[in-house]
């Protein structure tokens, strides 16, 4: 029986939350995004995060985004462990949500009526 | 005073203007579908000089062979400027390219003067923005998708002004715009 070969793809660097959010727009359904590689849920607290403080807001950012993007059924999130206190924080694309059709044309025209 | 033009005299500015855009197509090198184009602008500039024409001073056939003659050196001119600036010579999408067929019939709009400028051509790819920016639109709040209607005639000192909010907050809400956007398929354009 074959298997799928599963690749996720992981970024040189960090990732903003737009690039993240770029990847999530074109993403195709089970693409997969590695985008931390830590402890998150350290990494983005002030003190104890080994991060300086840009980089610390930015993930913290990221972090948000991300779970933003799973509450609007956009990713899957889950995490692989790669060693003590060190995970792989993976987004899955989803097939995208079906919602009605807002054309920005009808949206200027409601404005103008408005 | 405007003069009357008699038909002789109309048929001989004619027959001016055509010989000289024969000269001048084959000076230039430029396609038989241009001798109507260059036939035209000589014949234009001759009508617009016709009150100067002072039948005193020589038949109205030799006033017709200079005024053509000086606007064919004017269009010589225009013509080796604009072949400078292209680096060769221009052709005209009339021009036959065989098979009964125009080279503009040829050229795809990706090979148009706007898409060597970077601007967006291909029509597909703009129905296809337009189609995501909808399904974006469609997946926002709807306070949301109001801001986004106003973003796009106002900036934001003028929305603040109006009451949407502080400067920071609207900032604040069009970056998280951006981002909700970007993640549910619209492009930036």
């Amino acid at each position: 029986m074959k298997h799928a070969t599963i690749t996720t793809v992981r970024s040189a660097r960090r990732l903003t939350e737009m690039e993240f959010a770029g990847w999530v727009g074109a993403a195709a359904p089970g693409d997969r995004l590695e985008y931390h590689r830590g402890f998150l849920a350290v990494d983005i607290v002030p003190v104890i995060s080994n991060l300086p403080e840009p980089e610390r807001a930015a993930l913290k950012a990221l972090g948000a985004r991300a779970w933003w993007a799973a509450e609007q059924r956009l990713v899957h999130l889950v995490q692989e462990r790669l060693g003590p206190g060190l995970f792989a924080y993976i987004a899955i694309a989803r097939p995208k949500p079906k919602h009605a059709e807002v054309s920005l044309a009808s949206l200027l025209v409601d404005a103008e009526a408005a | 005073m405007q003069r009357q033009i008699s038909e002789p005299d109309l048929v001989t500015i004619l027959d001016e203007a055509d010989a000289a855009a024969a000269r001048l197509r084959r000076r230039l090198g430029l396609p038989r579908a241009d001798l109507d184009d260059l036939r035209q602008d000589l014949l234009l500039d001759l009508i617009r000089r016709l009150p100067a024409f002072d039948a005193r001073r020589g038949s109205i056939g030799a006033f017709a062979g200079i005024v053509s003659r000086n606007q064919a050196s004017r269009i010589a001119t225009r013509v080796a400027r604009e072949r400078r600036a292209t680096g060769g010579r221009l052709l005209s999408l009339d021009a036959p390219a065989g098979d009964g067929t125009t080279l503009g019939d040829r050229l795809g709009e990706t090979d148009s003067l706007s898409a060597w400028h970077g601007h967006c051509v291909a029509l597909d790819a703009v129905i296809d923005a337009r189609i995501d920016l909808a399904r974006a639109l469609g997946a926002l709040h709807p306070r949301d998708r109001s801001l986004c209607a106003a973003a796009t005639q106002c900036p934001v000192r003028a929305l603040a002004a109006r009451g949407l909010g502080s400067r920071a907050t609207l900032y604040r809400r069009l970056r998280d715009l951006r981002c909700a956007l970007a993640a549910h398929g619209g492009r930036a354009a």
